[in-house]
């Protein structure tokens, strides 16, 4: 299946919890930050990034669209 | 008659040092994420407390943390740690509006400012408050009049906070007005999915609307398409009222702002404060200090609702409408305390003899120069052109890396 990778400015996050929402497949609140995290992503110096599948793909461009700090990009 | 504090925003190191040198009684500031202006390019980080409440304690001014965000249950554990950081730090009190946040500043022995996001609009609520903060910030809605009953009230019926000392009443004296009861506004939310209730408002109210039919795609022709952005607050004018009224704390708004806005709107305000307390206020001074505004960052001046009247005015352009404008010039390079001199790398606008300039850096804050003369390698130029390595007298110490911005007159647009 097709993957495609996404982005996140962990330091940009304000905990709206708006991606949390919409695609909790790939994304969950870390209660001790306050900020949403992306589930099994890796560090790349300030960026936290990941593979999804082609399914999870609407979803995420949908939380890319509503992050309000422009933290998630997807490629 | 009270001394009423001046209280100033800081955004950054940089606001914070101007505030100081124009003679603020108080600062307040916002930490990372919970903050309700997240969008700033700075925001001080829970390691730089220490550093404010030092720097402030240093200058004997106070310090407050603004928590004033919407708190989910994901957030508590951190707002936990900025009171408890806040407490450690020696910070002055909080600015909060959830009741989490305000309880737990409670435990910890931190003083609380009851945010104007709680709308606090009568004595009975200030009453509620005054269980848990000293300080009650009122609602920018309610009118002098009204300020003037909850302050006599609290005197009369000796209402105390935790303290034991009797409530403090602050007001926004300056600065910009919601559209909608601040702290109640989803424009933004509904729009774009970016709340203002966290810091992310992409002022929606601030831009130019159309009125379209749909059955005939007919417009309305509208005097002012700015339908929902009022001027900014401006309480100069009848400043020695609200001082009158018994308010202890003069608050401006404005963390967002340049330090150089800062600077002038706090200068302002405190030379206004002390003029009423001498009692040589007069409207002479006051048309003086309201040019001096008009230099800063500003969509134009209202009275807000403050003298009763129905909404605010309409700003008629899309942001500001200062008289003077920034343009960025370069960097200092170097500065020769004994000649009084500063050498500057020029890079972005090239400065000209005569030209007005601001210097602005962390520690330098803001300093005013003019360009009297300028030479390039000793000789004496009219221009610099760009690049360009210069040296100006600057009489006020700058230092390397402090930026420069020229000061130009702007055009002004029309209906400002």
């Amino acid at each position: 299946m097709k993957e495609h990778r996404i982005t996140h400015k962990k330091d940009k996050c304000i905990g709206c919890n708006s991606c949390v929402l919409i695609a909790p497949q790939n994304w969950q609140m870390n209660n001790k930050e306050g900020k949403a995290e992306l589930i099994g992503a890796k560090k790349e110096r300030h960026l936290r990034t990941a593979k999804i599948f082609e399914c999870d793909l609407e979803a995420n461009l949908t939380a890319e669209k509503t992050c309000p700090m422009q933290a998630i990009k997807i490629d | 008659m009270e001394k009423a504090e001046i209280l100033a925003p800081v955004g950054s190191f940089e606001s914070l040092k101007a505030a100081i040198d124009a003679g603020c009684d108080s600062i307040y500031f916002g930490v990372k994420q919970l903050n309700m202006r997240a969008r700033r390019a700075h925001n001080f980080s829970l390691d730089e407390l220490k550093e404010v409440a030092s720097i402030c304690k240093k200058h004997q001014i106070k310090s407050y943390i603004t928590l004033n965000t919407l708190l989910y249950d994901h957030d508590l554990p951190l707002m936990r740690r900025i009171v408890d950081e806040a407490v450690s730090a020696g910070i002055d009190a909080i600015i909060c509006q959830d009741v989490s946040a305000i309880q737990y500043a409670n435990e910890k022995g931190l003083h609380v400012h009851a945010s104007t996001q709680l709308s606090i609009s009568n004595i009975e609520s200030v009453k509620f408050y005054s269980q848990f903060a000293d300080t009650i910030v009122l609602a920018r809605e309610v009118d002098l009049k009204m300020m003037e009953e909850v302050c006599r009230a609290i005197k009369e019926e000796r209402i105390s906070g935790p303290s034991g000392n009797l409530i403090r009443i602050e007001v926004f004296v300056h600065g910009a007005l919601c559209i909608a009861q601040a702290g109640r506004c989803q424009m933004s939310l509904l729009q774009s999915n970016t709340s203002a209730q966290r810091g992310a408002c992409l002022h929606e109210c601030r831009k130019k609307y159309r009125i379209i039919d749909d059955e005939t795609d007919k417009e309305l022709i509208l005097e002012n398409q700015y339908v929902m952005s009022p001027k900014d607050l401006c309480t100069l004018p009848f400043l020695d009222k609200i001082i009158k009224s018994g308010v202890a704390v003069l608050k401006i708004e404005g963390r967002g702002r340049s330090p150089q806005y800062v600077n002038t709107v706090v200068k302002v305000y405190k030379e206004a404060r002390d003029a009423v307390l001498n009692n040589n206020f007069d409207q002479d001074k006051v048309k003086k200090w309201i040019e001096e505004l008009k230099t800063v960052y500003n969509r134009g001046f209202c009275d807000g609702y403050y003298l009763g009247k129905p909404l605010p005015e309409w700003s008629k352009v899309s942001g500001n409408v200062s008289t003077d404008e920034r343009l960025y010039a370069g960097l200092v390079n170097h500065y020769f305390p004994k000649a009084g001199i500063a050498e500057i790398q020029i890079q972005a606008n090239e400065m000209r003899k005569g030209d007005r300039f601001v210097v602005m850096g962390k520690t330098t804050g803001v300093k005013f120069a003019t360009a009297d003369s300028i030479m390039i390698d000793e000789k004496f130029v009219e221009t610099s052109g760009k690049p360009s390595m210069i040296t100006v007298p600057v009489s006020e110490k700058v230092r390397k890396n402090d930026k420069v911005y020229i000061l130009k007159k702007r055009e002004q647009h029309e209906g400002a």
